[in-house]
């Protein structure tokens, strides 16, 4: 694929990111529509414009914010459009249509209206919105398997294999899990053998998701005290820096105190650094903004990588993600009139 | 005042009446007297339970803002279809005083991490906070609902009390004694009248002896 052409695109995408000075000046902003007017100087002025014709206030930005991401990444498939390399991209992006394929079936499962299913959902992968319409149409959660197993969507493979014990269970547990394993599994499987920069940034963004949800769950289970052989079957396998048997490990101490001794010298020794307060509340959420700022740090660090590979994409993929979150953060602190300091401490990455 | 007749028998009537509403006034005053305290007893818990509602409530909307503002509403929304569902709920019903009040099955909302329904391998921690304080909050809310109820029936039923009290106190009891008072007074006017004429017709009857007795001597 001619990298130079993409990634000359995806440099003139990035330019148009707003800058630490522009986030500042949205920071001091005083209310919503001050927000909103300062936003419309920016790249986010077309779909604001969109977005005015059917909401206001919070709603307005929140909903330009998700269609300006969706078509930022559905340019970057385009771009990279039958190459071999939209594969290895599709593996970042299709974890929005694992999220997408969920809603779906949790929606079917509570007989949901299709129309507030498809407000739950964010096109930014390989499922357009066209395709997802048609899987809100369907009538019920096998309808919707049956669907992505015609149109030939990977993602039906677990499903289908999974929907017997959840027609026994009625478990919606059992299909999720199942999807959310065999996402990882499949990407890694992907990327197997595959020796090029390529493959080798995608396996390391896909090992650390796998680590951070490891160690999110290994966390949580700590914190609910839940049984370890129970937990053992939601961690998922193919990192070697946090293998399994560190992680059971970790779980084995019963504490998280003791679960962070473990992570000294390794990738994610920043999580000793958290505030003992923070550890002996047991505040999760206070854990996982640590590990949320450690990949979106990784991801955007690949826009200094080889510029003659995918590094650059991922890196766009990640700084965006990171600029439409921080966006949001503030916005909702702005409605609720949290004071500045506490918004710069919510902020993803600065 | 209605019409009364002033008899001894009404008299009597109305003395055991009088006494029948003393009696009931000082039965319901005891009542009252219990259902205040029993009103404080519940009040100092629900005032507890509101303010401990209030922290929670707090804490649980500051969870959601973060959750909504990190991970998106419509992420938000998705895990709640996952979660949805209905509650049911066991009511009884105990008496305090004869005021009948609600007893709800005290059943723990806060589920545990694998009991929501949705996998945690796709849904964050801060979702999974928010989910567990709001959990804990409609525990509260429930309970609560329980105790605020019984402090609504029991504040009614002391007013319902007093109100009965006062009327008593201020309208029947008097009214009786009024009527009581009256015949008293008729009776004892009557009394008056009966020595007044028995005396008049001594005094005729005496005349008219000694009128026949002058008579007498003259023939």
């Amino acid at each position: 694929m001619e990298y130079a052409y993409v990634n000359s695109r995806i440099r003139a995408m990035k330019s148009r990111l707003l800058d630490r000075r522009q986030l500042d000046q949205l920071i001091n902003k005083h209310d919503i529509d001050a927000l909103i007017t300062e936003l419309e100087k920016t790249p986010y002025r077309e779909e604001l414009e969109r977005a005015g014709v059917q909401y206001s206030g919070v709603t307005r930005i929140e909903y330009a914010l998700r269609k300006d991401l969706v078509r930022a990444f559905r340019n970057l498939l385009s771009f990279t459009s039958g190459e071999e390399e939209e594969n290895l991209l599709a593996i970042t992006l299709n974890r929005y249509d694992v999220q997408n394929i969920k809603t779906i079936l949790r929606g079917k499962r509570i007989h949901a209206t299709p129309g507030e299913i498809l407000d739950c959902t964010i096109p930014a992968g390989e499922l357009d919105e066209a395709a997802l319409t048609e899987l809100v149409k369907q009538p019920d959660v096998k309808s919707v398997i049956d669907l992505l197993a015609t149109w030939g969507i990977v993602y039906s493979r677990p499903l289908t294999k999974a929907f017997k014990e959840y027609s026994d269970t009625r478990d919606m547990l059992v299909l999720e899990y199942a999807i959310d394993t065999y996402y990882y599994q499949y990407a890694l499987a992907t990327l197997k053998g595959g020796e090029t920069e390529d493959h080798r940034v995608i396996r390391d963004m896909v090992i650390t998701e796998i680590d951070i949800s490891n160690l999110r769950t290994v966390f949580r289970v700590l914190r609910d005290q839940i049984d370890r052989e129970d937990a053992k079957r939601y961690l998922l396998e193919g990192s070697s820096e946090l293998g399994l048997a560190t992680l059971l490990s970790m779980m084995k101490g019963g504490t998280l105190e003791g679960a962070l001794k473990h992570l000294e010298h390794t990738s994610y020794q920043f999580l000793t650094q958290v505030p003992p307060e923070y550890v002996s509340a047991q505040k999760i959420s206070a854990f996982e903004k640590e590990l949320d700022r450690y990949l979106v740090r990784k991801g955007i660090g690949y826009f200094i990588g080889d510029p003659l590979s995918i590094a650059y994409a991922i890196a766009y993929t990640w700084a965006k993600y990171a600029e439409v979150t921080n966006i949001r953060v503030i916005a909702r602190c702005l409605v609720s009139e949290v004071p500045e300091k506490d918004l710069r401490e919510a902020l993803i990455s600065v | 005042m209605e019409q009364i007749n002033p008899t001894r028998m009404e008299l009597i009537k109305k003395n055991a009446q009088i006494k029948l509403a003393e009696q009931g006034r000082d039965l319901l005053r005891e009542k009252m007297d219990a259902l205040i305290r029993e009103f404080f007893h519940i009040m100092e818990t629900v005032s507890m339970s509101r303010d401990q509602l209030e922290k929670l409530s707090n804490a649980a909307q500051h969870s959601l803002l973060i959750a909504m503002a990190i991970d998106d509403p419509v992420t938000l929304k998705s895990a709640s279809f996952a979660t949805r569902q209905g509650i049911t709920l066991d009511i009884k019903g105990k008496n305090i005083m004869g005021v009948p009040v609600p007893i709800i099955e005290k059943r723990r909302f806060v589920k545990s991490l694998f009991e929501r329904g949705y996998s945690i391998l796709g849904v964050s921690g801060r979702i999974d906070e928010t989910a567990e304080k709001f959990e804990a909050e409609l525990d509260l809310i429930i309970s609560l609902a329980e105790t605020e109820t019984a402090l609504r029936r029991v504040g009614n039923e002391i007013q319902m009390t007093r109100r009965r009290v006062n009327a008593l106190e201020q309208i029947l009891i008097p009214e009786l004694r009024r009527q009581a008072k009256y015949i008293e007074i008729t009776i004892d006017e009557r009394d008056r009248e009966d020595l007044y004429r028995l005396k008049k017709v001594k005094k005729i009857i005496e005349r008219k002896k000694k009128k026949t007795e002058t008579a007498g001597s003259y023939a």
